[in-house]
């Protein structure tokens, strides 16, 4: 849980409305470089839409989004580029279905980062070992349990070296015994340095890690601080009413 | 003669009217071939008049565009013909509904194929006096209760056909109290139906009886031409050659040939033509009486090879290129909307062109298709393509556009979070596509284009109609010369059916292997694929 001061990415007045329904009314943030932010907050809140707008998979409606002081929703930014620095992981693994567990981790490094294949290839077994699956690089996706291949797609993330890398309730789908596993190759890449911002709903978990908490309801972000404050100075009713769900967490 | 009052298809007919009627000025074709040929169309397939043979004998002449020749009454009027216009008699083989199409077109420069002079035709074409007159019989067996029959009337309950299209069809309203049978395909179909007994009799012309009781004996042919109240038009009961409207040169001179052939002369040459025409059943008699199979084979074995040559090449590149087509199409249609303007209008479009194209092709008939282009290019443009080529070009076109929606469905089927993880690693949409959705959109659309295939080996039957000479197209020529409707056809569906079947199989094979190994091998040691710092960092 390295800190400096540089902030990475900054999101100002974010607003997103799919058709009527205004999902996102404020959404303001900062994150530095280092940092390991979670989001918390019920649902529908607009977490998973706070985190789909930073990686552009939706386009905000207004506001703006900052990295490294340049403002990526601009028309001549180079977004893929952008995207490549900025990882994801999503709830439900999304591993490609066509490939295997190593080229998975590769085919980003090549396409996008126009890394060899050698180079690729060293780089992904690398992060496959980091997340303890380096024995499965035949494997198929869909031979995989879901603890497993959720450990693959976070070596894929890294295999791009992202500068930020985004988590979408990384556990939501697992069962239960599988959920440990992945909540502590999270852990450990939390020491190596690398920004985090993650969704969850694991508070046991958000409250070791994070730096930086954020509770988004109804669209804005209604609650910001460190775990202590959150969980034990809850400026915010809501906040306090939601998180009395898990006092016993 | 056959004198066919509709067409079996309607559109082709509109189409070709109003291609005629409306004065384009560009309809005017250039039938005079500077190479000295003359292009002759018929069916090959209407005995005594033409028929198909595998040999030069009897001064058979050649099909264009095949090995096999043809005879009869027509060829040797059109070797007549030829011999005085100092030009070569070449045969195109043509559907019966494909006879107009290919003269208009300049395909040909003269129907000659017991065609009769009606008055609908002679709005599209021009023909000559007439070369043959013809009376009408009622062919039953000799056992039949009807084989007595002397007037109109006596055929009360008579369950009677005719060939389908064709004004004898009409003549059975005239023989009252008959129960006229749904028409028949051709003369194979009525013979077999006479001899199997689903029908008491046919009408049809005095050469045909001739020509069946070689091959039966035990038929019987009753004339109703001289029966009292028994009418008929004298263009029904005539038969005449048949040219293109511009030709009027040309239609000058084939008259004067014909009337240099007189009667006696035009009875004698088919007289000849009746003895000739082939007679599978006759021989074999005399023979060792080979099996049917086997005497099939060996008369028409590398017919039927190559009928299964050119629809497997029809239907394999068929298959492969509308694929192509189908991917390009199918990948134009997913492209998301571009947020520039001038950029969304020109996509707009395209799509739209594209709709269309699918809309049309997949809306209309293979075989209107088929006749549209192949006939109308060279009509309009006077471009002559090639039968195979255009065949195949129909195959594809055809095919793309099925396939075009089926992998636009594949694409749009694959999870969301496929294309979602793509993008945020930072692949461009290209790279989404040919990387990730694609190799999947494909592998799920496999049993579609399977199924695909399957079809096309079974549609391209229906370019018969342009005359290329795949599978089923030999199997009529074969039924029509042997009689034997039954076992051919039987035989032909056999065919069919190991072809379909094997290919089933092969993609089932292929599919299997697309889905990978079932099982996976652990990596029980890594280490050897690290980097010495990776090991040093393990210590
Ligand atoms: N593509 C979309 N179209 C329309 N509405 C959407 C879309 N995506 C999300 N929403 C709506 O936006 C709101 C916020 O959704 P979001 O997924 O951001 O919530 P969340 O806080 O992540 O909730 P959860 O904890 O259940 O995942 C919800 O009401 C949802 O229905
Ligand atoms: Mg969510």
């Amino acid at each position: 849980m390295t800190e400096s001061n540089e902030t990475i990415l900054s999101l100002q007045h974010l607003q997103k409305t799919f058709g009527q329904h205004q999902v996102l009314r404020d959404i303001s943030l900062n994150i530095k470089k280092g940092e390991i932010a979670t989001i918390i907050g019920p649902s529908g809140g607009g977490k998973s839409t706070t985190l789909r707008c930073i990686n552009l998979l939706e386009e905000p409606t207004a506001g703006e989004i900052h990295f490294h002081g340049e403002n990526v929703l601009e028309q001549n930014y180079n977004r893929n580029i952008y995207r490549a620095k900025v990882g994801m992981v999503f709830q439900q693994f999304d591993l490609f279905e066509n490939k295997n567990v190593l080229a998975n981790c590769m085919v980003g490094q090549e396409l996008v980062l126009k890394r060899s294949k050698d180079e690729a290839r060293k780089i992904a077994l690398a992060n496959l070992e980091k997340v303890g699956m380096e024995q499965y690089i035949n494997a198929r996706p869909s031979q995989l349990s879901g603890g497993q291949q959720q450990r693959v797609a976070i070596a894929r993330a890294i295999s791009m070296d992202p500068e930020i890398l985004l988590f979408d309730e990384p556990t939501s789908a697992l069962d239960p015994e599988m959920v440990g596993e992945v909540l502590s190759v999270m852990k450990n890449l939390a020491t190596t340095g690398l920004t985090m911002i993650i969704v969850t709903h694991e508070m046991a978990f958000a409250k070791e890690i994070s730096d930086k908490m954020f509770f988004i309801s109804d669209g804005v972000i209604a609650e910001q601080g460190n775990p202590d404050q959150l969980f034990n100075h809850p400026q915010n009713e809501k906040t306090a009413k939601f998180l009395s769900n898990f006092q016993n967490n | 003669m056959k004198s066919r009052n509709k067409w079996i298809t309607a559109l082709i007919t509109v189409m070709l009217s109003f291609i005629i009627t409306s004065n384009f000025g560009i309809t005017q074709v250039d039938a005079k071939k500077d190479d000295g040929e003359l292009k002759v169309a018929m069916e090959a397939n209407y005995q005594p008049y033409n028929w198909t043979q595998t040999t030069d004998k009897n001064g058979a002449v050649p099909i264009e565009g095949s090995r096999t020749y043809a005879n009869g009454y027509d060829v040797k009027i059109a070797k007549i013909i030829g011999k005085q216009l100092h030009r070569k008699v070449v045969v195109v083989k043509t559907e019966w509904d494909g006879l107009l199409p290919a003269l208009t077109s300049g395909k040909a420069d003269l129907i000659i194929a017991g065609m009769s002079p009606t008055a609908e035709r002679a709005k599209a074409i021009n023909f000559t006096k007439p070369y043959r007159n013809s009376t009408f019989v009622v062919i039953t067996k000799v056992n039949s209760k009807y084989a007595n029959a002397k007037t109109l009337n006596d055929f009360k309950g008579a369950k009677l056909t005719a060939q389908q299209g064709t004004s004898h069809y009409a003549l059975i309203k005239q023989l009252k109290g008959a129960k006229r049978q749904p028409a028949m395909r051709d003369f194979a179909a009525m013979r077999q139906s006479l001899i199997s007994g689903t029908i008491d009799g046919y009408i049809a012309e005095d050469t045909e009886s001739t020509s069946f009781k070689m091959v039966d004996p035990d038929i019987k042919a009753i004339p109703i031409s001289k029966m009292a109240g028994f009418r008929i038009s004298k263009e029904d009961s005539t038969t005449a050659i048949g040219i293109a409207k511009p030709n009027k040169d040309l239609l000058k001179q084939v008259n004067q040939v014909l009337a240099t052939i007189p009667n006696s002369e035009r009875t004698k040459l088919m007289t000849t033509a009746i003895s000739q025409q082939p007679k599978t059943d006759e021989t074999s008699k005399k023979g060792k009486q080979d099996p049917w199979l086997v005497s099939v084979w060996k008369q028409f074995g590398g017919m039927i090879l190559s009928g299964i040559g050119m629809t497997l090449l029809l239907a394999s590149v068929g298959t492969i290129a509308g694929f192509f087509i189908g991917l390009f199409v199918g990948i134009i249609r997913t492209i998301p909307t571009p947020t520039s303007r001038g950029k969304r209008w020109f996509s707009k479009f395209i799509n739209w062109l594209l709709s269309v194209y699918i809309e049309v092709f997949r809306g209309t008939p293979m075989m209107v298709q088929a006749a549209v282009i192949y006939y109308g290019i060279a009509q309009f443009w006077h471009i002559n393509i090639d039968r195979t080529l255009a065949a195949l070009v129909i195959v594809s076109i055809n095919t793309g556009a099925y396939l075009a929606e089926i992998i636009r469905g594949g694409i749009i089927s694959t999870p969301e979070g496929q294309f979602e993880a793509a993008s945020a690693l930072g692949m461009t949409h290209n790279q989404r596509m040919w990387h990730i959705i694609l190799p999947q959109a494909i592998k799920n659309c496999l049993p579609s284009i399977t199924n695909e295939f399957i079809v096309n080996i079974k549609d391209t039957s229906v370019l018969s109609i342009i005359s290329v000479s795949e599978l089923f197209f030999v199997g009529t020529t074969i039924a029509s010369q042997t009689f034997k409707f039954f076992p051919t056809y039987l035989t032909i569906s056999a065919i069919y059916l190991i072809l379909t079947f094997t290919i089933t199989r092969i993609f089932n094979l292929i599919e299997k292997h697309l889905q990978g190994n079932k099982n996976y091998n652990l990596m029980a040691n890594q280490v050897q694929v690290g980097t010495a710092q990776d090991m040093e960092a393990k210590k």
